[in-house]
């Protein structure tokens, strides 16, 4: 990491951080967290868990926030019975605020809305996650969303779309979620791109749970293939609360996603499944940290990554349990998929334990597809390029057939398969 | 129909197939036996163009075109079909999707439109019954936790579906218990036309009792040694191979 580098970063944030709006991060903590950054560098690939990430761009990165742009983009068709936010650039474009007993969404901006909603704690920085001070010092905007119990489970749909090339400026997605004492939600989040605009994208999500709330996640990350996307989730767990989180990536250029699973409460639970596509240049990379800090915490990680063309596709799992973790029980399967002779996947899960009385079970495997497979789809007459198809997308049914939504997982299923969508249609006619 | 002259096969630089030559004449049913090892399973396999054996010499002749220049996509749209003596699963790919694919394939070969969903369906489900397969099946991934015997009929529905001129069945009566077993050949002889062929191969004789061959050969040590009619096999089975190794050596 230059000096050089940082000194641009100072001197950057130095000159947009009077316009940087107060209500949404205030100065005091926006400087903190830019010192924290420079104090610990941007991340390089010599880090053993930033190694298979594509950090070149932030070499060249332009980091003061971009201008919100006018006018609005193309909007995917809406998904039935989500409430829907979308966001250019990172502000808050469309969606009017809900404030009633129940349930709170807000624009961060919006100081009108009455006071703003208290800043989370920050967690002490992990060296993975420490794109999220970036966030943190230049975000311009972002959703903050509290859930409380209620009779209906609340359905959001959170639309992030990156307009602006980079050079005229990074985005900065935000997110604050937090859910109280059994309360649940469905949230769905979208990242996209208004046309092929080449962007660089920074977010943050922090998502806390209280006891025994209850967090179902959806996110897809298809921005262009030429955009730069980088990504903190924080996420805590109160006692029995549960989050499952559901991933799909086929997009950006490169993209590198940090998850930090915090499982505080006992019998706190947390099931990620992730599946990424790589194809061409794309490099897609996931760090994901499951630290268990309560008894009889459960975690579950499932990934699915293909890599065809030169992609590059990494999944680094990580399972960490602290000495008051008794009675853990985790589980991994982390599956990578070669279908290029230049793709290279790399899938790593990493276990460290403090405690005795723990179940984790773990299983890895990088392989090609299955020659006794293809061969057995072109005896029947498959065209090959089909039966190679069928086959990724039969890798990837172990995390969309999670998709508790049919008409999300349709929607998936379509954007994923191309032509395969004619499956999604022959199931419904067996049913 | 098919005309296999003097093929020698290699693989991993070992000589499977010495020199074997065969025809099968369209309208005719034909078994072919052998040891374990003898060069059966290879032979279905080189006809159907899985890839990783090297043909050293020799010709097969399919419908009057060289079958051996044909991947293996277009020689099942062409109207080859093997049954696999080890069906392979294939978890998330959905049995009917295949069938559907499989039939759209050829149709395509034909100049044929796709077929309507819910006719094909029909099909199908006709076809299931025959074979007394449990229609949840359908929509279960290829193969998928079937048992063995499960396999064998979910191959012959998958022969019954595509209705191919010439069916290579590698072993698909091994594994069928004694009912299963006559509802396979049931299946099987619904397929017996003129202008279809089919190749058994099979260790056991009783298969032939349903399905009666019009010829039966035997394999060894990859070449055809021994030609005949159905009493053949009855022959086989009361005196085994070790007169026919003799000959082959
Ligand atoms: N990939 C391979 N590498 C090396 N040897 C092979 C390979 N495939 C087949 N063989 C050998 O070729 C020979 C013929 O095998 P094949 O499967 O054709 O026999 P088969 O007649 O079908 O036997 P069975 O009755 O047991 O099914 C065997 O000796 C087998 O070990
Ligand atoms: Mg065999």
């Amino acid at each position: 990491m230059s000096n050089a580098l940082l000194a641009r970063l100072r001197d950057e944030y130095g000159a947009v951080r009077d316009a940087l709006p107060d209500s949404v991060i205030g100065g005091e903590r926006r400087l903190e967290a830019i010192e924290a950054l420079c104090a610990q560098g941007l991340p390089t690939t010599r880090e053993e868990n930033w190694r298979y990430a594509n950090l070149r761009v932030l070499e060249r990165a332009r980091f003061s926030p971009c201008a919100s742009p006018a006018g609005m983009a193309d909007l995917p068709a809406p998904l039935a019975g989500f409430t829907r936010f979308v966001f250019l650039d990172g502000v808050l474009a469309m969606g009017e605020p809900v404030q009633h007993a129940g349930l709170g969404v807000r624009s961060l901006r919006s100081g009108a809305q009455g006071p703003a909603p208290s800043m989370p704690q920050r967690i002490p920085a992990l060296p993975e996650a420490r794109l999220a001070l970036l966030n943190e010092a230049f975000a311009t905007d972002g959703a903050a969303i509290r859930v409380k119990r209620e009779a209906a489970v609340p359905q959001i749909e959170l639309l992030f779309i990156a307009c602006a090339p980079a050079q005229a400026g990074a985005s900065y997605p935000r997110v604050q979620l937090s859910i109280e004492a059994g309360a649940r939600l469905t949230l769905v989040e979208r990242h996209l791109s208004a046309g092929d605009a080449a962007s660089l994208v920074n977010g943050a999500l922090r998502v806390d749970l209280a006891e025994g709330a209850r967090l179902d996640h959806y996110r897809l990350q298809q921005t262009s293939t030429r955009t730069a996307w980088f990504d903190t989730v924080e996420a805590t767990l109160a006692q029995d609360a549960r989050y499952s989180l559901i991933a799909v990536s086929p997009g950006a250029l490169a993209a590198r996603s940090t998850v930090h699973i915090r499982l505080a409460g006992p019998g706190a639970e947390v099931a990620l499944s992730a599946a990424a596509l790589g194809d061409r240049q794309q490099s897609l990379d996931t760090y994901v940290l499951s630290e268990h800090l309560a008894p009889r915490t459960r975690t579950e990680q499932i990934f699915r990554g293909i890599a065809s063309g030169r992609a590059r596709v990494a999944f680094n799992g990580k399972i960490a349990v602290r000495e008051s973790a008794r009675g853990t029980d985790s589980r991994q399967s982390l599956r990578g998929l070669l279908a290029g002779p230049e793709a290279e996947i790399d899938v790593r899960p990493q276990l460290e334990i403090y405690t005795d009385e723990v179940r984790c079970s773990h299983g890895a495997t990088a392989g090609k597809l299955d020659e006794n497979m293809l061969f057995y789809l072109l005896s029947r007459g498959l065209e090959p390029e089909v039966a190679q198809r069928l086959l990724k997308w039969a890798f990837l049914e172990d995390v969309v057939s999670r998709i508790e939504l049919p008409a999300l997982r349709r929607r998936i299923e379509h954007e994923l398969a191309g032509q395969m969508s004619e499956l999604a249609s022959l199931k419904e006619l067996l049913r | 129909m098919l005309k296999i002259d003097n093929l020698h096969v290699t693989v991993e630089g070992k000589e499977i197939l010495k020199g074997l030559t065969l025809e099968v004449p369209a309208g005719e049913v034909h078994a072919i036996m052998g040891p374990n090892g003898s060069g059966k399973s290879t032979l279905a396999h080189v006809l159907a163009g899985r890839p990783g054996y090297e043909i050293t010499g020799g010709t097969v002749t399919f419908q009057g075109r060289d079958l051996l220049s044909l991947p293996p996509e277009e020689r099942a749209r062409e109207g080859m079909f093997l049954g696999f003596q080890y069906p392979v699963e294939i978890p998330g790919v959905n049995n009917v999707y295949l069938l559907k694919a499989a039939v759209n394939a050829a149709r395509k070969h034909r100049g044929l439109p796709e077929v309507d969903a819910f006719e094909f369906l029909t099909l199908v489900r006709e076809k299931m019954r025959l074979m007394r397969m449990e229609e949840s099946m359908l929509s279960r991934g290829v193969n998928e936790g079937f048992s063995g015997g499960e396999k064998k009929r979910n191959e012959v529905l998958q022969m019954l579906v595509l209705e191919p001129c010439l069916a290579v069945l590698d072993e698909t009566d091994s594994g069928l218990d004694i009912d299963a077993l006559k509802v396979v050949a049931n299946g099987v002889n619904t397929l017996r036309a003129p202008q279809r062929s089919l190749v058994l191969v099979t260790h056991y004789q009783r298969l032939l009792d349903y399905i009666v061959p019009d010829r039966v050969h035997v394999l060894v040590k990859g070449r055809i040694v021994q030609s005949g009619d159905k009493t053949l096999a009855l022959e086989l089975e009361r005196r085994g191979y070790d007169w026919l190794i003799g000959e082959a050596a």
